[in-house]
């Protein structure tokens, strides 16, 4: 048998011997290529940060964690910080839940119009809330006026309402989706058998979707401490480790301290990462395989039904109204002042320049995201080499990372020549690309998962070379996974401030940190109105990208992947 | 067939995309006025020498953050509007091009450098301002000394930019500092401390947060209030009677610049009397005398400052603001 091979192999010209060699080894150059790709751009840059924060003038040194340590108003940052972190997250969780359950479960009549509600603010800077909290509570707001109130907005209440306002549809995403796929006929047996409403959700709906709700418990909370627009905006005296970290950087320039900064706040991120990852081991009992299926609603109890739609309402009134007020502040030149509609904000040249720009940003990011990810999948499902899981841990880390520490390191490790890219679209969009690559690694992931290896090894058996293989056989497999990372990369990225505010360059400014400037800076009108644009623009973006998918035949993959 | 069509679409779309456009002259530029100066500016010299000028807004202390971290690399051709400790930071660091500008002969010495590092382009200060409307209903006239505003009862009622942002604060403390000395100049800041809402990140912010009567008085730069009174806020300004600080809006030609020539013009340009009236129209106060729109014929009252000193403090100074000042803990 043996020497039947070997003279095959003899026979062999030399040309399919290293057809034969890229056919076994090509996985893992790719694993390789893909690998220095991660290193060089997600760990590189966290590494600089780490190492500015122990080097001093005079090598290294332990002072600026002293000084970070010892100095009241660092502490007060920190706790402020982790507070607000945890509020945020249980209070988006509950109103995440309320609205995933009741556009599941709940009347059919409701499900669409709060689906929509819940999904809009995704398309809308988080930082528009903070415009629409001042607009109508601020000290000279609508609603303060109209009833002569005296109340603090600018200060950690502030910063808690519009930043909880600001990431429900994040919540609420991640744990429609994790219903979604959760089969109903589960809870729909026990319904039958006579269980009522709050043992189901107590002893099925809720342990099944644990694996859900904790992984969106460490995005949100994630999200929450590292995005600064509304702690900037209205967080007045009391201090946030990400704005503080941004006046660190781009008003002392300090970029020593910020450093530090940076390094407390990815601490507790990874410290959950971790846990989350414990966690789960062995537990991933969340129906992937199958459709989703819309249950049938029930008649839901009365003690669960009002309070969920008090919550419910609340929740989605508060967002409709804060949407409808920056709509009405952007036809006002001076909000509160004169009462004269204009349309001059829209008219805004540099505004429409700057969109233009996150749209190209976005696009360019949303490509290169996406083919990584797919790529990045295939090698961590299919390969077999030393050090799957660490690149699994690196690819996904992105869910634990502050954006704010990724913008200062992109900034410390890519400043400088020779590997100066500071200045231009590229740096924007590779920071976005890797920012938000676990998303679509994971949508890939969970795609391969599905197919077994055998379809791929029938085609090399029957003499497809690996390229082949990859391309008739995995590729069509995997592109509802590259949907999925285009369409989250795009919609994060454009939208997203926390990283980029530091990477703008004159000549190249992006829509959110515009809006970002005129809000900081006061000026409502032009604010509101870019943000409506944005809105648009995104809006007018997502159907065509829809439009597309469904002509591809790939509408149900589609909205399974906005959802991931 | 049909996915090599997107696949091509898409790459269509991505190489347009990441090619952008390329135009006649450009030149990128850190500008630190407010948002519709930076736009004024750079139409003005569109207009006149057909030089597009691509301006981020940023804050005078952000321009100088960015300008440390990126040296001797800059992303800009040009700095156009930085405040003085960035100018004479710059100069000692060499990351200028000196250029001695004939079109700037007959200034006053102290809006340029005699090497031609940098041009000061226009002098500001700092006002107090305050809403009428809201003033009117609690019955409070303005204030007539800095003093003044220890009052408790303006207590969350005042607005003030933050000097770790902002380099128009860093010239307000560092004024008063110099008005009371060390001591009671840090004594005066704690203080009016305990009046101020909060700090703001940008100089020019109390102007538009107290002219939209969030609140009733601001310590602000002075270069939007005249604008900000043309567009019809309710706004009264006043300067105490101990006077004002001043700072400098400075123009550099940045090191590493490819686009030299078109630099030089730009300083040129900005010599010229058509661009102090431009300036003064603003409000600010210009190398070359011309009406000023904001305060007339007499010129503010000014305190007596060492802007070299103002720059070497900062850190030292931002230091103690952060242990002295009070910051709310949840």
């Amino acid at each position: 048998m043996a020497t039947v091979e070997l003279s095959l192999k003899l026979q062999a010209s030399s040309g399919s011997k290293i057809k034969d060699f890229l056919n076994a080894n090509l996985i893992n150059i790719l694993a390789a290529f893909l690998f220095l790709l991660l290193a060089f751009f997600l760990l590189y840059p966290i590494i600089a940060v780490l190492l500015k924060s122990f080097r001093g003038p005079s090598g290294f040194t332990l002072q600026y964690y002293q000084n970070f340590f010892s100095k009241n108003y660092y502490y007060q940052s920190l706790y402020n910080t982790l507070l607000l972190g945890v509020i945020n997250t249980v209070v988006c969780l509950v109103i995440g839940f309320c609205l995933a359950y009741m556009t599941t479960r709940g009347p059919w009549i409701l499900r669409k119009p709060l689906k929509i509600i819940s999904l809009v603010p995704l398309i809308a800077p988080p930082y528009l809330f903070a415009l629409s909290l001042i607009i109508l509570f601020g000290r000279n707001g609508l609603i303060t006026k109209m009833f002569d109130l005296h109340w603090q907005l600018y200060g950690f209440g502030g910063v808690v309402i519009s930043q909880t306002l600001a990431f429900i549809p994040l919540a609420y995403m991640m744990i429609e989706n994790t219903l979604m796929s959760l089969n109903p006929n589960l809870e729909e047996s026990a319904y039958d058998m006579g269980a009522s409403e709050a043992t189901i959700l107590r002893t099925i709906t809720i342990p099944l979707l644990a694996p859900g709700l904790l992984k969106a418990a460490l995005l949100i909370f994630v999200m929450t401490i590292a995005e600064f627009g509304n702690a900037a905006i209205l967080g007045g005296r009391t201090p946030f480790l990400a704005p503080d970290t941004y006046t660190m950087i781009t008003g002392e320039s300090d970029f020593n301290m910020g450093s530090v900064l940076s390094v407390v706040m990815i601490a507790p991120c990874i410290l959950i990462f971790f846990i989350h990852n414990y966690l789960l081991e062995g537990k991933q009992f969340t129906t992937i395989g199958g459709k989703p299926v819309a249950s049938e609603p029930r008649k839901i109890t009365p003690l669960i039904q009002v309070p969920f739609m008090i919550i419910t309402t609340v929740a989605a009134g508060a967002i409709f109204v804060c949407f409808a007020v920056v709509f009405a502040a952007s036809f006002y030149k001076i909000l509160g002042v004169t009462h004269n509609i204009v349309l001059s904000n829209y008219l805004d040249f540099t505004s429409n320049q700057a969109i233009y720009n996150s749209i190209r940003v976005s696009f360019v990011a949303a490509v290169i995201g996406a083919i990584i990810g797919v790529l990045l999948a295939y090698v961590i499902v299919r390969g077999k080499f030393f050090g799957r899981t660490f690149i699994e841990m690196v690819s996904l880390s992105g869910f634990a990372l502050p954006g704010t520490v990724l913008g200062i390191g992109y900034l410390l490790a890519f400043s400088a020549p020779p590997l100066k890219l500071t200045g231009g679209i590229m740096i924007l969009a590779l920071n976005c690309v890797f920012r938000f690559l676990a998303v679509g690694v994971e949508a890939g992931i969970s795609k391969l998962h599905q197919i077994h290896i055998e379809i791929e090894e029938a085609s090399a058996d029957l003499g497809a070379s690996f390229l082949t293989t990859f391309y008739k056989i995995v590729l069509p497999i995997m592109f509802p996974a590259f949907i999925a990372g285009f369409i989250y990369t795009f919609m994060t990225a454009i939208v997203s401030l926390s990283a980029v505010v530091f990477l703008v360059s004159p000549g190249f400014d992006l829509a959110a940190v515009k809006i970002f400037d005129a809000a900081v800076y006061g000026e409502i009108g032009i604010a509101s109105a870019t943000t409506m644009k944005l809105v648009l623009i995104v809006m007018i973006c997502m159907l065509i990208l829809n439009f597309i998918s469904n002509k591809t035949r790939l509408g149900s993959s589609m909205k399974k992947s906005a959802a991931v | 067939m049909k996915r090599k069509l997107i696949a091509f679409v898409v790459a269509a779309i991505f190489s347009v995309l990441l090619a952008g456009s390329a135009m006649a002259e450009e030149i990128n530029a850190y500008m630190g006025t407010s948002p519709d100066n930076n736009a004024k500016i750079a139409q003005f010299i569109k207009d006149k020498t057909g030089i597009t000028v691509n301006q981020t807004f940023q804050s005078f202390g952000e321009i100088e953050a960015r300008m440390k971290a990126e040296a001797p690399n800059f992303n800009a051709d040009m700095t156009i509007g930085c405040g003085s400790s960035t100018g004479f930071l710059a100069k000692k660091s060499g990351w200028t091009v000196p250029y001695v500008s004939p079109a700037w002969k007959g200034v006053p010495e102290v809006f340029l450098d005699p090497q031609g590092n940098w041009y000061n382009f226009s002098n500001f200060s700092f006002v107090l301002v305050g809403n009428k409307d809201r003033l009117a209903k609690a019955g409070y006239a303005m204030p007539t000394s800095w003093k003044d505003l220890l009052d408790p009862k303006w207590k969350g009622e005042i607005l003030m930019p933050s000097p770790l942002s902002s380099g128009t604060a860093n010239q307000m403390r560092f004024s008063f500092l110099a008005l009371y000395g060390d001591d009671e100049g840090w004594k005066f800041l704690e203080a009016l401390d305990k009046n101020i809402a909060y700090y703001t990140r940008s100089g020019n912010a109390p102007t538009d947060l107290v002219g939209r009567g969030e609140f009733m008085l601001g310590l602000t730069s002075d270069e939007n209030v005249k604008k900000r009174l043309d567009d019809g806020y309710p706004l009264i300004w006043t300067i105490p009677k101990e006077g004002t600080g001043y700072d400098g809006t400075f123009a550099l030609i940045l090191k590493g610049t490819k686009k030299l020539d078109a630099c030089k013009k730009i300083i040129d340009l900005l010599g010229t009397p058509e661009f102090s009236e431009l300036m003064a129209a603003i409000g600010y106060v210009t190398p070359r005398p011309a009406p000023n729109a904001l305060y007339g014929k007499t010129l503010p009252k000014y305190i007596k400052l060492d802007l070299g000193k103002a720059s070497d403090d900062k850190a030292k100074n931002n230091d103690i603001w952060k242990q002295k000042l009070r910051t709310d803990f949840k």
